[in-house]
């Protein structure tokens, strides 16, 4: 097994540069998952990693070599497609056995390998049916099966659950998550979908136009979020933004007209334009001290509800609760931004840290 | 009704197409100068393979028909083997000028064959391929059609397919053996089968570079007996029948790859 190092990838499609110099490391043994919104370069990224598109920029390591100029089968990587990619015209057996075949391994030693990538992946009862016979779900564990009897150093996923409905996705997710506990392999794992991301990563590589915005534990990029895009590309409900302007006494003005209390240890000068995030699920109904909104929509999801609250000026904002079932559109209610819970960004959309959580969060990565 | 009405009328053709086939068979047994006689009898008095005889006997028919068999069989392996590579390559491979060059030979297809013929004859001659099976077979070996058929199905082959292929370190080689021919075994029994056709039935271009008489196809044998034999309807009529029937024996062996082909081809995906 071993790690991967990607340093200052650069890729360029004609006048596109789509890979503005990334660099990641991720640790031998790591499920690391790149997300971002369509377009954001990050499966030609997997791509170059899989060698499948060359760099126009930057060195690739896989443990200790060097194989930013290998090809695909030189790299010791496997590669799980979102189309599977499985040959149409083969058995589920034949199609993990095909790599070994060309790697000339003997029946006995295919056998094995392709048996026990079945037991794994529970599809020993399939092996002899050709794509075109089995469903969404078990064409997936064909071409993990595929990839597992492959050996890697390193699992590549390229969006895996995106064809598959949403029931089958979340016991997929499940599954990948025990799959990378039982085999340990290091996982490069692409997804435009933050859940995803969050449940199964030990680390997560935001990126965007090119760039990496942030990378780190699905906690710290919960909790610190480095940037506004990071914050409300991370958790969902997305977190609720409002502008405001810093006045005195550590408050700062919203643009609604009403003050509202800035996290403890942040001293700004008065009258810096900021923007004040908070997350739906720290926005608490009721507080003593709250400012008025109005429930404009409520979205029942059973145990829990989001709130829809429209304040005195324009803005809107999204509150997740228990559902007591009491509340009701139309209502008038007192809402608290409690400021410990407050994100606070600059008008470039970059994270103000209170010093002490600046240690933390160095101390962190 | 409707439905009636369209099956009646496809049974109507089918019968108008089929029906003179009928009547070659039917002729080819007849006495000479039995399908003379008016009005001409459906079949014959007194069935017999005298004019197979006759063809195989004194005329020597076996010869030729082996001929046609080598030079087709020849040219649609030649041709397969050309074509199918090219055609993957065209739709697959990333290389330059490949839309450019792809471009040129489409545009090439509006150019008629027959206009090609001299230049190509020419060409042979310096060769020194005249009257020779090797120019016979020249013509078959990279048909620009089969190239576009071929292409336009590739492109419905997912790429994800080729590169998890490259990813379990098969070769550009083995990718195609193992990965694309059994993918494309539709179109490429269509393809053979419309070379072996083409070849088989192939008048003008064997007659052109085949001047030797022991070389001469079928096509070209017959067309040199019909001169002796203007009179003998039976006799041609057999002959008919020996260059007809290998032929729609293939076709309908293949015809369930054949159509599968022809209609997967043209609609993508």
């Amino acid at each position: 097994m071993a790690g991967l190092s990607i340093e200052r990838a650069r890729k360029r499609f004609g006048d596109v540069e789509v890979l503005k110099g990334v660099s990641i490391d991720v640790a031998d043994g790591e499920f690391a998952v790149i997300v971002g919104p369509s377009g954001c370069g990050k499966s030609t990224l997997l791509r170059a990693v899989a060698g499948l598109e060359d760099l126009t920029g930057g060195t690739i390591r896989i443990g200790a070599r060097d194989v930013t100029g290998l090809g695909p089968s030189e790299r010791g990587i496997a590669m799980v497609f979102q189309s599977y990619a499985l040959y149409p015209h083969l058995s589920a057996y034949d199609n993990m056995a095909f790599g070994l075949r060309i790697a000339k391994a003997s029946k006995a030693e295919i056998d094995a390998a392709v048996q026990r990538a079945a037991e794994i992946l529970n599809i020993e009862a399939l092996l002899d049916r050709k794509p075109a016979a089995l469903s969404g779900g078990q064409r997936q564990r064909v071409a993990i099966g595929r990839a597992i009897v492959r050996k890697p150093q390193l699992f590549l996923f390229d969006e895996p659950l995106s064809n598959l409905d949403a029931d089958l996705r979340v016991r997929m997710r499940y599954e990948f998550a025990e799959l990378h506990r039982a085999l340990g392999t290091t996982t490069l794992y692409v997804t435009h979908d933050q859940v995803e991301a969050m449940t199964l990563a030990d680390r997560i590589i935001v990126l965007r136009d090119g760039r990496i915005e942030q990378a780190g534990t699905p906690r710290a990029l919960y909790e610190r979020p480095a940037n506004l895009f990071v914050a409300q590309f991370i958790g969902a409900p997305r977190m609720n933004i409002l502008p405001a302007t810093v006045i005195e006494g550590g408050a700062a003005m919203l643009a609604e007209g009403s003050a509202i209390a800035l996290p403890p240890g942040i001293s700004l000068p008065p009258g810096t334009p900021v923007s004040v995030g908070v997350r739906p699920e720290d926005v608490t109904i009721g507080a003593a001290d709250g400012l008025p909104f109005a429930i404009a929509f409520v979205e029942r999801l059973g145990g829990l509800a989001t709130l829809h609250l429209r304040g005195a000026g324009r803005a809107t904002i999204a509150c997740q609760i228990r559902d007591d079932g009491r509340l009701r559109e139309g209502e008038r209610v007192p809402v608290g931004f409690p400021a410990d819970r407050l994100h606070l960004f600059d008008a470039d959309g970059r994270r103000l840290a209170a010093e002490a959580e600046e240690d933390a969060c160095h101390g962190a990565v | 009704m409707r439905r009636a009405l369209v099956t009646g009328f496809a049974a109507l053709v089918a019968l108008l197409t089929i029906a003179p086939l009928l009547w070659m068979l039917s002729v080819s047994f007849m006495a000479p100068g039995e399908a003379a006689q008016f009005p001409p009898p459906l079949l014959p008095e007194n069935p017999g393979l005298e004019n197979y005889r006759q063809l195989f006997g004194t005329y020597g028919v076996g010869r030729f028909l082996a001929n046609s068999l080598f030079v087709s069989t020849l040219a649609t392996l030649l041709a397969l083997l050309f074509t199918v590579p090219a055609g993957y390559a065209f739709a697959k491979l990333r290389f330059r000028g490949r839309d450019a060059v792809f471009r040129l030979l489409v545009a090439a297809l509006v150019v008629p064959g027959q206009i090609g013929m001299l230049p190509l004859f020419l060409e042979l001659k310096a060769m020194g391929l005249v009257n020779s099976y090797a120019g016979a077979l020249v013509p078959w070996l990279a048909g620009i059609f089969g190239i576009f058929l071929v292409r336009q199905y590739c492109l419905s082959i997912p790429d994800e397919m080729l590169e998890a292929a490259r990813i379990d370190g098969a070769s550009e080689g083995e990718i195609l053996r193992h990965i694309v021919l059994p993918l494309l075994t539709p179109v490429v029994v269509t393809l053979a089968l419309f070379v072996f056709l083409s070849s088989w039935n192939d008048f003008m271009w064997p007659l052109i570079v085949l001047a030797d008489q022991q070389l001469y196809t079928l096509p070209v044998a017959l067309a040199a007996l019909s001169r002796e034999h203007v009179q003998d309807n039976e006799l041609m009529m057999a002959g008919a029948v020996v260059t007809t029937l290998p032929v729609l024996i293939l076709f309908l062996a293949l015809q369930r790859f054949y159509l599968s082909g022809l209609l997967t081809g043209s609609v993508k995906g």
